[in-house]
């Protein structure tokens, strides 16, 4: 037997105990490599049993990594994967194993002490039986369509075998893991025990059990859960009806889900209640992960996956970061109310500070209603809203600001009242606090000046609408802020939840300063004829996750041509406001909160509103493809996304794409705004913008130098 | 944090937080680590708190205490009788459906719709049988109080509120009502603006309704409030920068008849001057809480008696008191005493009293120095 390197296996009290502990890495996952060694010792086992006439009582598997068992397969080969036939070999291969786990002659259980994830579950469920730890860290899931790939080592099959049809489809078609609780509730694992003896209720699981699992019938409850787990019909329904949800809300953008769901539903029957199932059925599996694995959509997702997990690590600057405790929020309106509810509900106490009472109840509503309404979804219990909301002190004057460590200012998008603002802070504030400004365009720089001493505290922390669901935090660098600063913020925003990025104090920064430009051409598409719910059907096409009007609505028309106007003030005639913008919102109609702005908002319903187009002079409608209208947008973005890379308002493309992703929704599928320029090319998009320029007569379209230089040299963003 | 302990005193302590005081202290954002309790003194809870808080400060138990009070009187829970509890309790463990059903058929209307108001149960004597209504009658009787002097006691409070609103805002945080929050409180809400003696007059007696004297107008009112103070020793306050608000000198408090129980204050000023070596007169604000104005009107006959003195109403309850405030329970003591040394800071006074009647017959005086 080869030496072993992730795995060790030892003997306790006529128990085979298998410890998985990858060297030099915090977590286990499982590569080829540990694949093999487990494949030996299962050989291993299996001549021992036989040759000493079933000496053994049972198979233990459990991880040496605290509050992980398993967190996945190796993503790196999966992202290798070239052709669906060597994805299908490498599923098929994988299955072997694990069939061979599930055939081996004694019984085995797994411990799952963690976060049990993807091929780690699905080891996990070719056991015959899964105890879990009494522990917050244990997650158990198959998130394998995040990554635009499906189960590949038989998870398909014995997920639904063990938890049921309806239960099974949910956990692999959202890709959402299932706490401890949870699985034991739903028949996942069979007992929870406290991490210290997971190992002994283990050993007594399998001398209770007496032999390999004998029964695998889901728990179901109650007429329709046995209507849509057991009957053909009911069966058929459950599929239609998923189908139709997931097309819905993926409208076929991620092939992935839809291929899962073809593969559980197809293989269920057959998979329900057997021991041992067809082999039939994991063909079917492995042929159908062949077919996703290798896609350009698994490539995106993984990327994205990486780059996610990077920015979530990333540092930023070597200074050490100081710790927040108390904050203040200067501001109640809907984004300073949002960021007191965030930061109480990450237990830190808030004075929220306006200038009158009416104001503050507006602010503590904003916060309540976030807090309340992730109570009735039951994201939150009420005792953490009733926390929460206690974390959040009014107030109309300064009193308790003296004791922030940090104060975020949200007031009105205007520099004279911004100044005013700082001025009053700084001398309400102990030395050393940092005063942030979420601002959306606003020089921080120009801010700062206002504070008088002490520039280095002052720095931009910007957050996006709505607060507590934008995972994007911009920390914005004015001209002296110091690194340590930057440090604090940095880990601060983490500490939040959210991901920073490190940005240069530039008109607009990075994210709005792409995304407006992008809105601003919907606008002035519109004017040129093209109908408004047109551009939105294809900007939903090509996977955004809401059309560029909706969106406008949704933010507000009179806060987003203030933000608009501010741009164009600042850049010029590259970023001229549509006058659509002006003249909807000059109208009354104001988006969302207004009930009517380019559509008619009802309750949980929206129309296009007619009356857009009378707001607009007479003109024939516009016979521009959908192809046009998306380059004009996209490549607009593309375009300014150079610029700012020439400019230096962030380091590099994946500043961008990460920024786009997580704080405008940009589609993951397509691998974010940049590396999506890359699988166009830089030459065809410079060939394209020159067209659209010389077609418009308008320098908005004139490709940077930036952009010109990759055409020429044949470089992409990323390469 | 330099706070070492919240302490609260209430009253009716809500079921669904055995310790408010614990709850409030976190609710606040002050660190897991620290201590927390509730206390119950009935009427005196919110001067317990604070006594408690001087004794821990002088035991060197504590250094730095937030001492409260609080009460919600419009939360106080309706309760199934004793009979209905029973059979709950029997529904609960019956394991069987027959043993079930035998207890659900043992459910009459009377138990369901006949609730015992827990507000009712808290304002009454357990042991003397007298709600804290009946005890004011007593004395109304026994002192020979007219109706008439018990009516211009309570219109003075009401005036004297409202010459005061300025003043008591000074120590009102505005409260938002959720879940709209579009509404904030930010003033008491008994007050009747142009109270006259005749709308008084018109109030027939509650307590005792064919010979009684003692209306809901002159009585205090059922309200909720919650007060806390901030206490330190002296130089701990100095050399954190703090200008205190006054000095806790002295208190007392006093046993006497529960049927008779808002003489209280009586007794525990006769006490607490003899106490501190003081005469009624060296005292120059005074703070008697108004729980009912029969109640107040006898503390003064009976300290006249006693040779106490006689207290100049100049000098009690100058900003109004709790017939037009209302009186949270738990509450009012902590914040007879932030009124007190507030209005002490306006006049510039140095020596000031309050003291309250407590329901179960005893009395509390607190001295205020500054």
């Amino acid at each position: 037997m080869a030496m072993t390197h992730n795995l060790k296996l030892r003997f306790e009290n006529g128990f085979a105990v298998v410890e998985f502990d990858q060297p030099d890495s915090k977590v286990n996952v499982l590569s080829s490599e540990s694949m093999a060694e487990l494949e030996g010792i299962l050989a291993q086992l299996r001549a021992r049993q036989d040759s000493e006439g079933k000496a053994l009582k049972g198979l233990v598997l459990l991880s040496q990594k605290p509050d992980i068992f398993i967190a996945g397969a190796d993503i790196k080969e999966i992202e290798k994967i070239s052709s669906p036939a060597e994805a299908e070999q490498k599923a098929r291969a994988g299955q072997k194993i694990f069939s061979a786990l599930e055939d081996l002659p004694l019984p085995s259980v797994a411990l799952i002490n963690g976060a049990c994830l993807g091929g780690g579950m699905e080891l996990a469920l070719a056991c015959d039986y899964r105890l879990a730890a009494h522990s917050d860290k244990v997650r158990m899931g198959l998130p394998e369509v995040k990554l635009g790939v499906i189960p590949g080592f038989g998870g398909t099959v014995r997920l639904p075998r063990l938890v049921g049809l309806r239960k099974g489809l949910e956990m692999i078609l959202s890709g959402n893991p299932v706490s401890a609780q949870a699985a034991l509730k739903i028949g996942l694992v069979d007992g929870l025990a406290s991490s210290q003896r997971l190992l002994t209720e283990g050993m007594e699981l399998l001398s209770k059990m007496k032999g390999k699992r004998r029964h695998y019938g889901p728990k179901l409850k109650g007429f329709s859960d046995v209507f849509l787990d057991k009957n053909p019909l009911g069966r058929a329904l459950l599929k239609s009806q998923t189908q139709k949800f997931v097309w819905k809300n993926t409208k076929g953008q991620y092939p992935a889900v839809l291929k899962a769901l073809e593969t559980v539903a197809g293989n269920y029957p057959a998979a329900r209640g057997a021991r041992g199932a067809s082999d039939e059925a994991y063909q079917r599996e492995a042929k159908a992960f062949g077919q996703v694995a290798s896609g350009e959509i698994s490539k995106n997702l993984i990327s994205v996956f990486y780059m996610m997990e990077k920015y979530k690590k990333a540092k930023w600057v070597e200074a050490a970061p100081r710790p927040i405790g108390k904050c203040a929020v200067l501001g109640a309106g809907v984004m300073g109310g949002g960021i007191a509810q965030l930061l109480s509900h990450r237990g830190h106490p808030v004075r929220m500070k306006d200038i009158n009472l009416g104001a503050l109840g507006r602010g503590l509503r904003q916060a309540w209603d976030v807090f309340y309404g992730a109570v009735k979804k039951r994201r939150m219990r009420p005792n953490q809203a009733a926390l929460g909301m206690g974390l959040i002190s009014p107030t109309a004057d300064y009193s308790g600001f003296s004791n922030a460590d940090l104060v975020i200012e949200a007031v009105v998008e205007d520099m004279k009242i911004k100044k005013i603002v700082w001025k009053e802070v700084a001398s309400q504030v102990k030395p050393g606090a940092i005063i942030a400004s979420n601002t959306s365009c606003l020089s921080v720089t120009e801010m700062a000046e206002a504070l008088g001493a002490a520039p280095e505290r002052a720095v931009g922390m910007h957050y996006f609408n709505p607060v507590h669901r934008m995972p994007l935090v911009e920390v914005i660098r004015a001209a002296k802020t110091s690194d340590e600063t930057i440090a604090t913020l940095v880990e601060f925003s983490k500490a939040l939840g959210k991901t920073p990025i490190v940005v240069k104090d530039e008109c607009g920064f990075l994210v709005n300063r792409i995304l407006l430009p992008y809105l601003n051409e919907a606008g002035l598409l519109l004017e040129e004829g093209v109908r408004f719910e047109k551009i939105d059907d294809v900007l939903l096409d090509f996977g955004m996750p809401m059309g560029a009007f909706i969106l406008m609505d949704e933010i507000g028309l009179d806060v987003g041509y203030k933000v608009a106007a501010l741009l164009e003030a600042h850049f010029g005639e590259r970023m001229k406001v549509s006058h659509i913008f002006k003249a909807i919102h000059e109208h009354g109609w104001l988006g969302k909160k207004s009930g009517r702005g380019f559509y008619i908002h009802e309750r949980k319903k929206r129309r296009p509103n007619p009356g857009v187009y009378t707001l607009l002079p007479q003109r024939p409608e516009s016979a521009m493809g959908g192809k046009e209208i998306l380059q004009r947008m996209l490549f607009k973005m593309v375009n300014e996304a150079a610029l700012c890379l020439e400019e230096k308002i962030c380091r590099e493309a994946s500043d961008v794409d990460i920024g786009m992703i997580m704080g405008t929704g940009f589609p993951p599928f397509r691998g974010g705004l940049l590396r999506y320029a890359d699988t166009v090319g830089g030459a065809k998009i410079v060939e394209a913008l020159e067209k659209m320029k010389e077609k418009t007569g308008s320098p908005r379209f004139a490709p940077c130098g930036y952009l010109v230089n990759l055409a020429k040299t044949g470089k992409g963003f990323y390469r | 944090m330099r706070v070492d302990e919240v302490i609260f005193g209430e009253v009716a302590q809500p079921p669904e937080a055995s310790n408010v005081a614990r709850v409030i202290s976190l609710l606040v954002g002050i660190p897991k680590e620290k201590r927390a309790y509730t206390l119950s003194r009935n009427c005196a809870s919110g001067i317990e708190s604070a006594t408690s808080a001087a004794e821990k400060i002088q035991a060197g138990l504590d250094e730095v205490v937030i001492a409260g009070g609080t009460e919600s009187m419009s939360n106080i829970p309706l309760f199934y009788n004793r009979e209905a509890t029973k059979i709950f309790l029997q529904l609960s463990k019956a394991r069987t459906l027959t043993e079930k059903l035998a207890c659900f058929l043992k459910f009459r209307p009377r138990h369901l719709l006949k609730p015992e108001v827990g507000l009712t149960l808290g304002l009454s004597d357990p042991t003397c049988g007298l709600n804290m209504g009946q005890t004011a009658e007593v004395l109304a009787k026994e002192y020979g109080l007219t109706r008439a002097e018990q009516d211009e006691f309570a219109l003075t409070s009401h005036k004297r509120v409202q010459a005061a609103r300025a003043k008591l805002k000074e120590e009102i945080v505005p409260v938002h009502v959720p879940p709209k929050f579009e509404k904030a409180v930010t003033e008491d809400n008994g007050v009747r603006e142009n109270l006259s003696l005749e709308d008084l007059a018109k109030m027939r007696p509650y307590f005792d309704r064919a010979t009684g004297t003692v209306t809901v107008g002159n009585s205090c009112q059922v309200t909720d409030g919650a007060c806390a103070l901030l206490m330190m020793k002296e130089e701990l306050a100095k050399s954190m920068g703090y200008t205190p608000l006054g000095y806790l000198r002295a208190y007392t408090y006093v046993g006497v008849d529960p049927s008779r129980m808002g003489i209280g204050p009586a007794y525990a000023i006769a006490e607490l001057l003899k106490k501190t070596d003081l005469k009624l007169k060296d005292i120059e604000l005074l703070e008697i809480n108004e729980a009912f104005a029969a109640q107040v009107i006898a503390c003064e006959r009976q300290m006249e008696k006693d040779g106490v003195g006689k207290i100049n109403r100049d000098i009690l309850n100058v900003n109004g008191g709790s017939i037009a405030l209302g009186h949270p329970v738990g509450t009012t003591g902590n914040r007879l005493i932030l009124t007190l040394l507030r209005e002490m800071k306006r006049r510039n006074l140095r020596l000031g009293l309050i003291s309250l009647c407590i329901g179960g017959g005893q009395g509390a005086a607190v001295l205020l120095e500054r």
